[in-house]
């Protein structure tokens, strides 16, 4: 009965994918609602899925031929989807409540319906993403999620940028959703035979692949290529500080917050229980992560547009994340299952706090466009006073990311620290992680004061957004506080994920109330540190209470205002040009890409012209063809 | 008993703190041949400093321009629950090495968020310079963190005081004398107060009480780093250990003082191609540690 749930939100985003097609005003609001309470059954199914195992199966064709694999249709919720699952519904319920006031300033601009009917289908994608449980029926689900989340950042089609950075975005990850394809077909031909079923391949593929590690590498690098693309892992990521922005801000919370972190549930799933454990394949994941991290955020330390600079940061976070899942892998393979469950538990811890601050943070971005109609960094500035709610919710979003403690993102970090730091293989990885880190509070000092606290250049008129944006905005912000000072929620979770996919976390050895504990290790207590700055700050206030008079700020005793304020591209302008090798290294990269585009779009036209030759065209069709029976003959077909 | 111990060293601190500024004033001086203000002389400013009003100034954030002070301050308290000043004694289940690195981390976050909201052109400059200088040398205390974390298997400080007496620790113990010297906001390294440029920076419009807890918090900082680097070297017996202690302090506050005395102040450019080369050596000492010497 229990498992019936699972239909529920699946229901609901139908009936609001349709109410969605109508042209009415009222509908952004019953398209939101239904999202919202859709949201709501999602963290209840993520709840459940802790407690048992929920799952439905349904045979659709009644045929065991050509379509044995797409026959069934298996829905299945473990611990690790679960996980995720809440993840999504937290997020989705912010950003769908979040959307029934921001997204009216659209009204006259845009047609509605291009949101109100992708909106609940890009919701209703992610969740069978989640809740599938065989292969072929992902690669489906994972297209359409692609396809309809494209649609979404294409909004504002009168925005030529807009409609290009969906374009990209959408070739960019269609092309990587072809290695998945690949990686996919490979498997249940030559593997499985036509068993695409999770609890079949997680069986019969681990024996095989350590048979045969020619297969192994071929299906790595097509795995780490297609979620790779999809997750911006770097070098794959240019489509991401480009797609993110252009979308509705809270389009860009779920974008950031949980699509791409689909991909890190999917590489669980696969390098964890489809595939044998290797070290050098988690080694491989590790140094892309860091990559990923140290170059992003040397980037997002330049942008001046708000919402850009958060897109740079969520890359960077995807850093972070693989990093872990990467140590995790080669602790494990190792025969180190302290380090490797805590590398992996800091994976999973990362990707919920992610959502939590990046979710928060793009709505806050968000909040600041509603109000200004601008994400310019160098315009905007002093919003703090006119706008407290939301200075005060992007104040706790920035400490959280920069990992603050007591904040959640310190927990995160710190885990990734110590399971990291005292490894020969990967103590460097740790060690730039630890820099990064700081250039990320950098990063997000910049982010926070130029929006709220400098001087703006001339006088911005705002006011506190409305309740339904700030609320979901507030509670993400408390989530990132209870999750730092009580990790231990947070944690339980992950270790039933973990445990759902084969790996053993020892709780009990790392938890010892009230603090995180390894032995001889490392620890922390988020509650003592928490309790003793409180207390103490209470008490200086007390001895020390500050009163005083306003007086005119100091204008170097001039009467009228200096006209002298630093704008957000001068930031950190001699850190930046100290490490310019970074830049030039990254610069010199994109030209080679692009310059790989160029050609590539040369043998395209090339094509094109020789298409329109009948005789030539087929010719080449017949080629293809028989390069393509000759490859899989090659499999065994 | 520990937490005894921890009340004890929490009082050392504070009252200790402002009396090592004082005693390197006094070194300053006479190496400037000054007769110098007594060492009691920093207890008295901040004793007047408290006295005090605070103001306001109009384009501020007032909340967080408020509150910045007492967080910065407290932020630097609370490293000294888990780092052992004059007694051997922390409570090893609050924090570790990586703790102690990002409550220093708050402490300076706090102070430049708090310069930011005073709506001051100067201590926007001057914070914009502090985080720079807090990136560049994080790098290189990250690569310090690294060879510790390989030398001792470990992030705990039970574990890492003192350090196995070995090349790679030796060197590093040096590197982290180095990044001491430059977080603790001293001449050379004083370049986000800068008082004839940017007439100090992030502290402009702070006055009264505000500015005396900063004031005092850069003290509890500079002591607590005193303690950090001196806990590697001395051993953990209790009687021997106070005295080493104490001498420790007056050698590294003569050191320190006098680099300070003799030396202008660095560009921000120059600081941070600095510690961009010192990481280059610092990643050598690294690799020196993974070797195994």
């Amino acid at each position: 009965m229990e498992s019936q749930m699972l239909l529920i939100p699946i229901g609901i985003l139908i009936i609001a994918t349709l109410v969605g097609l109508s042209k009415a005003k009222i509908v952004l609001k019953i398209v939101s609602t239904l999202s919202a309470i859709a949201s709501v059954v999602m963290i209840y199914i993520g709840v459940l899925g802790f407690r048992t195992t929920l799952e439905l199966k349904y045979s659709l064709f009644n045929s065991s031929s050509l379509f044995a694999s797409l026959n069934w249709l298996v829905f299945r919720v473990d611990s690790l989807s679960a996980f995720f699952l809440l993840i999504l519904g937290i997020l989705s319920l912010c950003a769908s409540v979040y959307g029934i006031k921001y997204m009216e300033k659209y009204f006259d601009k845009e047609d509605m319906r291009v949101y109100t009917f992708n909106y609940p289908i890009f919701l209703l994608t992610m969740y069978l993403v989640l809740i599938c449980w065989d292969l072929i029926w992902f690669i489906i689900f994972w297209e359409l999620m692609s396809l309809f989340s494209q649609f979404l950042v294409a909004f504002e089609q009168s925005e030529e940028k807009a409609v290009k950075a969906a374009f990209k975005y959408f070739c960019m990850t269609k092309a990587g959703a072809e290695f998945l394809v690949l990686a996919v077909v490979l498997i249940i031909l030559k593997v499985t035979s036509f068993n695409a079923n999770y609890s079949e391949v997680a069986k019969i593929l681990p024996a095989y692949l350590s048979a045969h590690p020619g297969m192994l590498y071929v299906l790595t690098f097509a795995l780490l290529i297609g979620f790779g693309v999809k997750a911006a892992m770097v070098p794959f990521h240019s489509w991401l500080p480009d797609a993110h922005p252009e979308a509705p801000s809270n389009v860009s919370a779920l974008l950031s917050g949980i699509m791409i972190k689909l991909p890190i549930y999917m590489l669980l799933r696969f390098f964890i229980s489809f595939f044998p454990l290797k070290p050098e394949i988690g080694i491989v994941i590790a140094v892309f992560g860091v990559l990923t991290l140290f170059f992003s955020i040397m980037y997002a330390l330049l942008q001046e547009d708000s919402k850009r600079l958060l897109a740079f940061s969520s890359i960077d976070n995807i850093g972070y994340i693989l990093l872990p899942m990467g140590a995790g892998i080669y602790f494990l393979a190792n025969g180190d299952q302290l380090f490797g469950s805590i590398a992996l538990a800091a994976a999973l811890f990362h990707t919920i706090n992610h959502a939590l601050f990046k979710g928060l943070l793009f709505l806050t971005a968000g909040s600041v466009m509603y109000e200004t109609g601008t994400r310019d960094l160098n315009y905007l500035g002093s919003l703090a006073k006119k706008m407290p709610l939301t200075a005060f919710a992007a104040l706790i979003g920035s400490l959280a990311i920069a990992g603050m403690p007591p904040l959640n993102g310190f927990v995160g970090k710190w885990m990734i620290y110590i399971s990291t730091l005292s490894s020969p293989a990967t103590s460097l990885f740790g060690i730039i992680a630890i820099f990064i880190s700081a250039v990320t509070l950098g990063a997000f000092v910049k982010y926070f004061t130029a929006i709220f606290t400098k001087p703006a250049v001339k006088d911005i008129d705002a006011k506190e957004v409305p309740v339904l944006m700030s609320a979901p905005q507030l509670l993400l912000a408390l989530l990132c506080i209870i999750f730092g000072i009580y990790p231990f929620i947070p944690l339980k979770m992950i270790s039933q994920a973990l445990d759902s996919i084969g790996v053993q976390i020892s709780l009990s050895s790392f938890v010892i109330y009230p603090s995180l504990v390894v032995p001889k290790t490392a620890s922390y207590s988020p509650i003592i540190i928490f309790s003793f700055l409180m207390v103490s700050t209470l008490i200086a206030l007390l001895l020390i209470p500050s009163r005083g008079s306003v007086i005119p700020t100091w204008k170097t005793g001039r009467s009228e205002d200096l006209n002298m304020s630093m704008p957000a591209d001068a930031y950190y302008k001699d850190f930046t040009e100290a490490f310019g090798e970074v830049y030039t290294l990254g610069n010199a990269s994109k030209r080679f890409v692009q310059k790989v585009v160029k050609i590539g779009k040369k043998f395209g036209i090339q094509l094109e012209v020789l298409s329109y030759d009948l005789d030539s065209m087929l010719s080449l069709a017949m080629i293809l063809i028989v390069i393509l029976v000759a490859i899989l003959g090659g499999v065994s077909l | 008993m520990n937490v005894i111990f921890i009340a004890i060293n929490l009082a050392f601190a504070l009252l200790i703190a402002p009396v090592i500024d004082g005693f390197e004033r006094k070194i300053r001086a006479r190496l400037q041949n000054r007769q110098g203000p007594s060492i009691l002389q920093t207890w008295w400013d901040l004793i007047k400093l408290f006295k005090r009003p605070t103001v306001e100034p109009q384009d501020s954030v007032v909340s967080l321009y408020k509150l910045a002070p007492y967080v910065t301050f407290t932020a630097v308290l609370t490293t000294y629950l888990i780092i052992p000043t004059l007694l051997p004694s922390s409570i090893n289940f609050v924090g570790d090495f990586i703790v102690v690195v990002y409550l220093l981390g708050l402490a300076t976050l706090s102070f430049v968020i708090g310069a930011f909201s005073s709506g001051n052109a100067y201590a926007q400059i001057g914070s914009n310079r502090e985080v720079s200088l807090f990136m560049s040398e994080e790098l290189l205390l990250a690569f310090i963190i690294g060879t510790i974390a390989v030398i001792g298997k470990s992030l705990s400080f039970e574990q890492l005081f003192p350090l196995p007496l070995r090349i790679s620790s030796a060197l590093t113990l040096i590197l982290l004398f180095i990044v001491i010297y430059v977080a603790s906001a001293r001449l050379p390294f004083d370049i986000a107060e800068a008082e004839p440029e940017i007439i100090e920076g992030p502290l402009i419009e702070y006055s009264g009480k505000h500015l005396g807890l900063l004031e005092y918090s850069i003290f509890l900082k500079r002591l607590l780093l005193y303690s950090l680097l001196l806990n590697f070297i001395l051993p953990v017996q209790t009687t021997v250990r106070l005295v080493y202690y104490l001498i420790g302090i007056v050698i590294l506050s003569v050191i320190y003082s006098t680099f300070e005395a003799y030396y202008g102040r660095f560009r921000i450019d120059q600081a941070v191609k600095l510690m961009k080369k010192l990481s280059a050596v610092a990643l050598i000492v690294w690799i020196i540690a993974l070797v195994g010497w």
